[in-house]
């Protein structure tokens, strides 16, 4: 059996398609079989940011109208052999889907895959009530900003009146501005949020490229947004237990703790 | 936490100062108006037994990890000072 794993936010913009694209990604090259399921009826995107726009023909709202079945409307991603897409409806209105369906759809894609990860739409109304009713786990995705982060502790607080475990990626870290005081550091998130630490991305303007083109990150090489998505994908099946990193800090923010000094300009 | 060279706190002090004041509030869903007329409520119910200024009454909404507290202070006069 499977595991589904949604990855939401609250807030639109703060790299849930990205995470689910290169999660995906990452976890097909590391052996497993993954369905992505794009959750955001009328909005899709993960199509296009997976580079595979051109080859859909049937998506997520036929199949719960059973117009087809799911196999038949998942797309097989040719850069790799486990890697699938099932993509949202770009015509449909967001209640085409109930969370019924989606229980349902997610529990018959486990059976047959190893994992199934749901890009979320942003908001906490029906899409997201639908992304997150198959799912066994959650991620959540925040970057290190106020409006991010309060949008994010509406989502945990939702995700836990629903016994959904859940932990925390921050993304878009810029070491620079942490260290000139000017960001959250991924500390300061985990702090505030109280939540489980499994990958802090840095913002990477390969994202940017990659995106452009259509083809993950993780896929392209080693940037360093590439390198922590794979180290996540790791974390995520179990492979790495080390604990995650600091970026942002290195040794002068490690010896000024270890002194006790200011963390706004140590860190 | 302040930058020991400007004096003045760094924007990411100011971030997470505003965010546990927001995130207080947001976690247990009391929006501005109902907290102060939660102040004034609890300001009455304390000037029933002890006479005191009821606008020095004050409530806040604290957050720590994920545990929300109300903590209310007044100053309360000395018997025979007041
Ligand atoms: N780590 C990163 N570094 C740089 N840009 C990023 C990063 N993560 C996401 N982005 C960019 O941010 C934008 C929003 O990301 P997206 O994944 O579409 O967000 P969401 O799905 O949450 O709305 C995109 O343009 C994406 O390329
Ligand atoms: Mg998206």
């Amino acid at each position: 059996m499977g595991r589904a794993i949604v990855i939401t936010s609250g807030k639109g913009g703060v790299g849930k398609t990205t995470t689910t694209c290169n999660l995906g990604a990452a976890i097909a090259q590391l052996g497993m079989s993954v369905v992505l399921i794009d959750a955001d009826i009328g909005l899709r995107n993960l199509d296009v940011v997976m580079g595979l726009e051109n080859r859909i023909v049937y998506h997520v709202v036929d199949v719960v109208q059973r117009k087809c079945t799911a196999q038949k409307a998942l797309i097989k991603d040719r850069r790799l052999d486990n890697l699938w897409l099932l993509p949202a409806s770009q015509t449909d209105d967001k209640d085409a889907v109930t969370p019924d369906d989606m229980r349902k759809l997610v529990g018959e894609l486990k059976v047959i895959y190893d994992y199934v990860l749901i890009d979320c739409p942003a908001g906490i109304e029906q899409g997201f009530k639908n992304a997150i009713a198959g799912a066994d786990e959650a991620v959540v995705v925040a970057t290190p900003e106020v409006s991010s982060i309060r949008d994010a502790d509406r989502v945990v607080g939702l995700l836990a009146a629903q016994d959904i475990p859940t932990r925390l990626i921050v993304n878009r870290i810029s070491a620079h501005l942490v260290k000139k005081g000017d960001m959250l550091s991924q500390a300061d998130v985990i702090e505030i949020l109280a939540l489980e630490l499994i990958g802090a991305v840095p913002l990477d303007e390969h994202v940017v490229a990659s995106t452009n083109k259509g083809m993950p990150a993780v896929l392209e090489g080693k940037s360093l947004a590439a390198r922590e998505f794979s180290r996540i994908a790791r974390r995520m099946i179990g492979l790495e237990t080390e604990a995650v990193r600091e970026t942002g800090g290195g040794w002068f923010s490690r010896l000024g703790r270890a002194l006790g000094l200011s963390s706004a300009t140590a860190a | 936490m302040w930058n020991m060279f400007r004096g003045k706190p760094s924007s990411r002090e100011v971030a997470k100062g505003r965010l546990h004041l927001v995130l207080a509030h947001d976690r247990v869903g009391l929006e501005g108006g109902k907290l102060q007329e939660m102040r004034r409520e609890i300001a009455a119910v304390i000037s029933r037994y002890v006479p005191i200024d009821l606008d020095a009454v004050e409530v806040q909404i604290e957050t720590r990890s994920r545990a929300t507290e109300l903590r209310v202070s007044s100053p309360l006069p000395a018997r025979g000072g007041g």
